[in-house]
């Protein structure tokens, strides 16, 4: 982690275009026309939401080919946030996910890659897939209740194609990982970097420690496979997003990250995303060819939990230390008291 | 006595920002909807004094600082059901002023958890 932002910061050109600026335009133009197939005019860019690590705009081009009539087409683009940003160069998410399509897994169309010379920065161009990415929405409205029934099997099939493509194939690309043992390891030195106490966290190391395996990595993992990821329509999975942070690990780092507390938003009865049980879930991802324990992966599910707790650990650190003030990372650091309850309700009880 | 309170004086900001928050736009009105969530944790806090209360549960192991020592030295094991009722304890007095909605709380209060 630590050389990454480093070697990218040296590889962005000093001035990077505004996308919605004329000159953005018409590097996006000069972009699209290989991808669309003719002469690109760019019409609309509108800033969509933008996460910690990225910043996204979708985008109106007018595709023109040979006399016939103008086509309209929509497509993403996405863009590391830049300074600070973590996880992978654009580049190197785009080339996993699209080889996870290729698998099997449904993502975005990859259409254009920018090069250095493009202005544009580190950044990617995907089609426009249709879907509810707020989980709230989707987890709670009559519409997608057909949706919610079918997500067990479509998140088990996708993670298990996902993880049945062998090591060698991601061997060319620059990804990290390890064992479980050493991701614990490494959560725990960023704890002691922030150097607060929280008692659940120390229990949950101490409880984790012995449990965490030490054997190396089986596969390529998502590394952030949770409801707020997908794109989910009436039928159900439609694209999964957010390819920032894939590395090599076990399979069971994907599958206790979806059933973290977190991103159940409040519907703690489904554990597997607030639509269905872990049951379920191991169903779909046995008959889709996968191999996982259910042991093993409730102990990695205490470990996404913890996780997901040292992220707002590290989000209020930003705003304490004086690195990003701002009153909604202070404010994600009580959010460490819910995910305290959460590991001492686990540890305790067994169950979450 | 002060006059007003200082809880009194963050429900009056509570109120402002409640209505700053209908009329700004997009990231400064959600900021503004975090500013409130976090002015009523500042007042639930005075009201709750949850450090007192985390402190008195953990007082038989000798508070938290020496609860996170013991378990990051191995002398604390984490399946000893005294330190995880204690513990119990704990999380439920920071989670009664961070966020009363969450529904872990209610899990962790109930005497048998019926999941």
């Amino acid at each position: 982690m630590a050389t990454r932002p480093a070697s990218r910061e040296g590889s962005e050109p000093l001035s990077i275009l505004d996308p919605a600026g004329p000159e953005g335009r018409a590097a996006l133009a000069r972009l699209l026309a290989p991808a669309l197939g003719g002469a690109v005019t760019v019409r609309e860019v509108v800033a969509l939401s933008g996460g910690a690590n990225s910043a996204t705009w979708r985008v109106e081009a007018e595709v023109t080919r040979g006399g016939a009539a103008p086509e309209v087409r929509c497509v993403i683009f996405q863009r590391s946030a830049g300074r600070g940003a973590q996880g992978l160069p654009r580049r190197v998410q785009a080339e996993v996910m699209q080889r996870a399509g290729r698998a099997g897994v449904p993502v975005p169309p990859v259409l254009a890659i920018p090069d250095d010379a493009s202005g544009l920065g580190d950044s990617v161009v995907t089609g426009f897939v249709a879907g509810e990415a707020l989980a709230p929405r989707w987890l709670r409205d009559e519409r997608f209740a057909e949706a919610r029934g079918a997500l067990a099997a479509q998140c088990g099939a996708a993670l298990a194609k996902l993880h049945a493509v062998p090591l060698s194939a991601w061997a060319d690309l620059p990804l990290g990982g390890g064992s479980g043992a050493e991701l614990l390891e490494g959560m725990f030195a960023t704890y002691r970097r922030i150097g607060v106490d929280v008692p659940a966290f120390d229990l949950a190391f101490a409880w984790l420690r012995p449990r965490m395996p030490e054997t190396p990595p089986t596969c390529l993992v998502h590394g952030d496979f949770r409801a707020g990821n997908f794109l989910v329509d009436e039928g159900g999975l439609a694209a999964v997003l957010d390819w920032e942070l894939p590395h090599l690990s076990v399979p069971e780092e994907d599958l206790g990250w979806l059933c973290v507390q977190a991103w159940r938003f409040g519907h703690w009865q489904k554990p597997v995303g607030g639509f269905a049980t872990r049951d379920a879930l191991l169903a779909a991802y046995r008959a889709a060819g996968g191999t996982v324990e259910a042991d093993r992966l409730w102990t990695w599910e205490v470990f996404g939990n913890l996780k997901w707790g040292m992220s707002c650990l590290q989000l209020a650190d930003d705003h304490v230390s004086g690195r990003v003030p701002s009153v909604e990372r202070a404010a994600i650091g009580r959010r460490v008291s819910e995910v305290a309850a959460d590991l001492v309700h686990a540890i305790a009880k067994g169950d979450l | 006595m002060s006059h007003p309170t200082a809880v009194q004086l963050l429900e009056a900001v509570g109120l402002f920002l409640r209505e700053a928050e209908a009329a700004l736009p997009g990231r400064l009105g959600f900021h503004a909807k975090v500013a409130r969530n976090v002015v009523a944790i500042v007042c639930r806090e005075l009201a709750q004094d949850p450090d007192s209360a985390e402190a008195r549960a953990l007082a038989a192991f000798g508070g938290p600082a020496a609860v996170s020592a013991g378990l990051r030295s191995g002398e604390l094991a984490p399946d000893d059901p005294a330190l995880l009722a204690a513990l119990a304890e704990a999380v439920i007095a920071r989670l009664a002023v961070d966020n009363p909605r969450y529904p872990t709380l209610a899990r962790l209060r109930a005497p048998e958890d019926s999941s």
